[in-house]
């Protein structure tokens, strides 16, 4: 009985040191696997970072209105373009029949 | 244990336990007193032990499988170590980056470490052609565990380096401040040494700010107005072939600068190899006498003390001569003007007459009310302290009137315009971005109506006056103008000037002062050989409204109907002076 209890303990015990040092060799790759992952978030952070200088350095306004006035072809919008919304005139009023087709006559009253 | 030390205890010599109960064996007397004591002691080290392991055992069982209420059910992710905290970015009003901070590989040699220095300089000179080799050569030979060799390499410049795989170079790495936008803010932002501690700018005035924060550092400037006040400055600059120029837009409602420009201008990048007068901030560091522009701030004193009204005016044919100056007009108008017209075509005799009738006192107490007689508190760390007339005597309000003899900076003049149209309030000039429309309230300087009758005065300057140069058609901009000669030596000299004009937009309600500044600008034959403030600095400011206004959504003014009351003003005034005339 004694025999077995202690043989059975034995076992048990070896087996939770054969599992201990699994994990531990498991936490191991993890922690691994995490210091690359912080790597590469730091790199990937540095890599942000160059972008946004690189994409303010490309907005630079002097280069914008370079490209603009070779490719766009437009102009300064000036005052007079600007309108307030109400200076609008109204959209014609156009009936349209139940079918969503234009219909061929205006609704009477819409003069 | 306790059951081990019972089974020691028969003295009988056993092979075998077993059986237990035929072997049973009395002692008694002393010794099984002595027996049953050593039983005791076990019994009681037993329970003891046994209680401790008890402990153990349910302290094992509590950490290992009960949770508490403090602990969290999903792990917390360990703290990434994210980018080392560098220098904070400083951006723009609309978030576009300034100034930033990047990795960057420095390269340095052990000495001690390098076998072959003279193979190592040679290599090491044909991957970094910067480097001169006889230079590497003694720095590698010195008795020393460290030298730097380059700093600041490019990736491709520390792969080159890398890929020669000589002994005893390392790369540390560094952080290194880069300006994308290059000279475009390099006053405002300034610039760092190259372990960047800030040394200019922003970058001075900000440094501890700087140094821990991690938010970007948000500054009120606009890289689309400052691009455009720096190309119209620069295109004035070229055609009157000036030595420099200066601009400011501010926004008149809060003293926030949206732009600020002094050209010429440098590469923050390479702030060594630029000279001293590019370094030179001429907006918020150089003192300049600004000539007429003053006038506004001569007649709105007159106006807000109550020493005149629109409707006054002075005989402006005579020069006025006052100890062994003679103070005339740049050009004679002649016979009584009245306050407006003496506003319009910038009378120095008129204003004069105002100041004087003003008094010394009250001049010097509302150009302090204006901020013009302190240092400008702009957060930057060039800030030019005014020159102001010491001792202030009445010659001294003469020429203070018409914007002699008194010198400022750019900056606090467009931040006292900015009081004087935006209804009366002093809001300090700033460079960082206000949060919110929470503007915070301004000091009062001069009465509502006094600013509601410099707007009409400004805007007469542009309709009618000397800055004719400057309207922008929808956008009601008013101004002054102003031309100081320079003075050189103690000697006013009459070929080198300031050329200026202030504007704000839109007259009926400003939201924007905008100033420019041309420092000896010549005439051109476009100009009949004028290089005054109406034809070099107005026109600039024009244009400058023109291209900010539909950016900063300032809607264009469409009828006449806001500008009829400046008219009436002008029709009043002419009427009374025909009727002073007649009598």
């Amino acid at each position: 009985m004694t025999r077995l209890a202690g043989f059975a303990l034995l076992l048990i015990a070896a087996a939770a040191a054969l599992a201990l040092y699994q994990i531990k060799f498991e936490v191991a790759a993890l922690e691994d696997e995490l210091d690359a992952t912080h790597r590469r978030i730091v790199a990937h952070e540095e890599a942000i970072q160059v972008l946004h200088a690189e994409w303010s350095y490309l907005n630079r306004p002097a280069r914008i209105a370079d490209l603009a006035r070779r490719h766009l072809g437009l102009q300064q919008m000036s005052a007079e373009q600007i309108l307030r919304i109400d200076r609008l005139p109204e959209r014609p009023v156009q009936a349209v029949a139940l079918d969503g087709t234009a219909a061929g006559a205006t609704l009477g009253g819409a003069e | 244990m306790m059951r081990r030390a019972a089974k020691r205890v028969p003295p009988l010599p056993t092979t075998d336990c077993r059986p237990r109960t035929q072997t049973r064996v009395r002692v008694e007397g002393a010794a099984a007193q002595a027996l049953e004591t050593g039983r005791t002691r076990l019994l009681v080290a037993g329970v003891v032990f046994a209680l401790a392991f008890m402990v153990i055992g349910w302290r094992l069982l509590d950490v290992a499988l009960l949770t508490r209420g403090y602990e969290p059910r999903i792990a917390a992710p360990s703290h990434a170590p994210g980018l080392a905290a560098g220098r904070a970015d400083i951006v723009d009003r609309n978030g576009i980056l300034l100034a930033s901070t990047l990795p960057a590989a420095s390269l340095y040699a052990n000495p001690h470490e390098v076998q072959n220095t003279a193979a190592t300089a040679r290599r090491l000179a044909a991957v970094l052609p910067e480097l001169s080799e006889s230079e590497v050569r003694t720095r590698l030979s010195a008795d020393r565990a460290f030298t730097w060799l380059k700093r600041d390499l490019t990736p491709r410049q520390q792969y080159e380096v890398n890929r020669l795989g000589l002994p005893g170079l390392h790369f540390r790495r560094e952080q290194r401040r880069v300006y994308p936008l290059g000279s475009l803010t390099a006053h405002v932002v300034g610039f760092t040494d190259i372990d960047t501690n800030g040394l200019a700018g922003i970058e001075k005035s900000f440094d501890d700010v700087l140094r821990g924060a991690s938010e970007p550092l948000q500054l009120s400037l606009d890289v689309r107005v400052q691009h455009i006040l720096t190309r119209e400055l620069s295109a004035a600059m070229t055609e009157f072939r000036g030595i420099g120029a200066a601009g400011l837009v501010m926004d008149a409602r809060t003293g926030e600068i949206l732009a600020m420009v002094s050209l010429p201008t440098f590469d923050p990048d390479q702030p060594g190899s630029a000279s001293e007068d590019a370094r030179f901030n001429r907006a918020s560091l150089g003192v300049y006498e600004m000539g007429s522009v003053f006038k506004i701030f001569t007649t709105a004193m007159a106006l807000d003390a109550g020493v005149v009204t629109l409707d006054d005016g002075y005989d402006v044919s005579q020069p006025i001569h006052v100890a062994r100056f003679t103070i005339t007009d740049f050009k004679p108008k002649g016979g009584w003007l009245s306050v407006p017209e003496i506003f319009m075509y910038s009378s120095n005799i008129g204003t004069v007459h105002m100041a004087v009738a003003a008094g010394t006192a009250l001049q010097r107490r509302y150009l302090e009310r204006l901020g013009l007689t302190r240092a400008s508190g702009v957060e930057l760390s060039e800030v030019g302290q005014p020159m102001l007339p010491s001792p202030w005597r009445e010659i001294n309000t003469m020429t203070v009137a018409y914007g002699h003899g008194i010198a400022v900076t750019p900056v606090q003049l467009t931040d006292a315009v900015a009081a004087v149209v935006n209804g009366g309030e002093l809001h300090p000039a700033t460079l960082l971005k206000r949060s919110g429309d929470a503007a915070a309230p301004g000091k009062r300087v001069v009465r509502r109506r006094t600013s509601l009758e410099m707007r009409q005065l400004m805007r007469l300057v542009v309709r009618h006056g000397t800055g004719r140069k400057a309207n922008a058609p929808g956008l009601m901009l008013g101004g002054k103008t102003g031309t100081a000669d320079k003075l050189v030596n103690g000697r006013y000299v009459r070929n080198a000037r300031i050329a200026s004009f202030v504007g704000a937009f839109p007259m009926n309600d400003p939201r924007y002062v905008v100033f420019a500044m041309v420092d000896e600008p010549k005439g051109t034959k476009e100009t009949y050989g004028y290089a005054t403030g109406g034809w070099v600095a107005a026109p600039v400011v024009g244009r400058v409204a023109e291209a900010i206004a539909p950016l900063l959504g300032v809607a264009p003014v469409r009828d006449e109907a806001p500008d009829a009351g400046t008219e009436q003003l002008l029709v009043r005034a002419k009427a009374r002076a025909e009727r002073i005339a007649a009598n």
